[in-house]
């Protein structure tokens, strides 16, 4: 399954629930608010940063640059909407709204 | 002069919360009124540096921040423990903002005529 999250992870529980669910190697794609998991220095980044030991986590590129987050975690997948696509095509989805 | 605060907690983007605040304080501007604005949570997100929505064809919002002293907005806020919260510095912001803590977010909440959240 590729779990997709939208919102931001330190006003949500979206992706801590998410990465509670999904099982180790899933991958888990961020896009809109989604993608202030992959900054680096926040928070959450301890836990985000041992999620991706566990799976591959994509961000969306434009919704990375249009909030200005240019630092980001090791290991996060930056992709534009041809992978996005690519992903959504090889996996059956869970949006996790 | 009536205080009036814009308590801004939402990130930029995800949803119309942002776009619509800065639409409200330009408007604010028209009447005479002390106008300051607090950024708290996800909403220090809005005023952060390098926003490039081109992209998702939407226009970007932190600069438009940049601007707001033109429409009378005399003073902004950022609540620290957010900002630290976030991996941010002050440095990261495109406005120079007064840092506040807990109390001093207290203090500035209690000293307004009215509050405004977006």
């Amino acid at each position: 399954m590729l779990y997709m999250v939208n919102k931001a992870p330190l006003s949500s529980d979206a992706l801590r629930t998410c990465l509670a669910v999904a099982a180790p190697g899933e991958p888990v794609l961020l896009y809109e608010d989604g993608v202030y998991a992959a900054a680096a220095g926040a928070a959450t980044a301890p836990w985000v940063q041992q999620a991706l030991a566990e799976r591959p986590i994509y961000a969306l590129r434009a919704d990375l640059e249009a909030r200005g987050i240019v630092r980001r975690l090791d290991g996060i997948q930056v992709i534009d909407y041809n992978g996005f696509v690519s992903l959504v095509e090889a996996h059956n989805v869970v949006p996790w709204l | 002069m009536k205080k009036v605060l814009l308590l801004m907690r939402r990130a930029p983007y995800g949803t119309v919360y942002t776009a619509e605040g800065l639409r409200s304080v330009m408007g604010l501007g028209v009447f005479e009124m002390d106008v300051a604005l607090v950024c708290v949570g996800d909403g220090v997100y809005a005023l952060l540096a390098g926003q490039d929505p081109a992209a998702l064809d939407m226009k970007p919002l932190g600069a438009s921040f940049a601007g707001l002293g033109e429409f009378g907005v005399q003073r902004f806020y950022v609540h620290a423990p957010s900002l630290a919260e976030r991996g941010l510095a002050a440095d990261d912001l495109v406005v120079p903002a007064a840092a506040v803590d807990d109390a001093g977010l207290q203090r500035l909440l209690a000293e307004q005529d009215a509050v405004l959240p977006f």
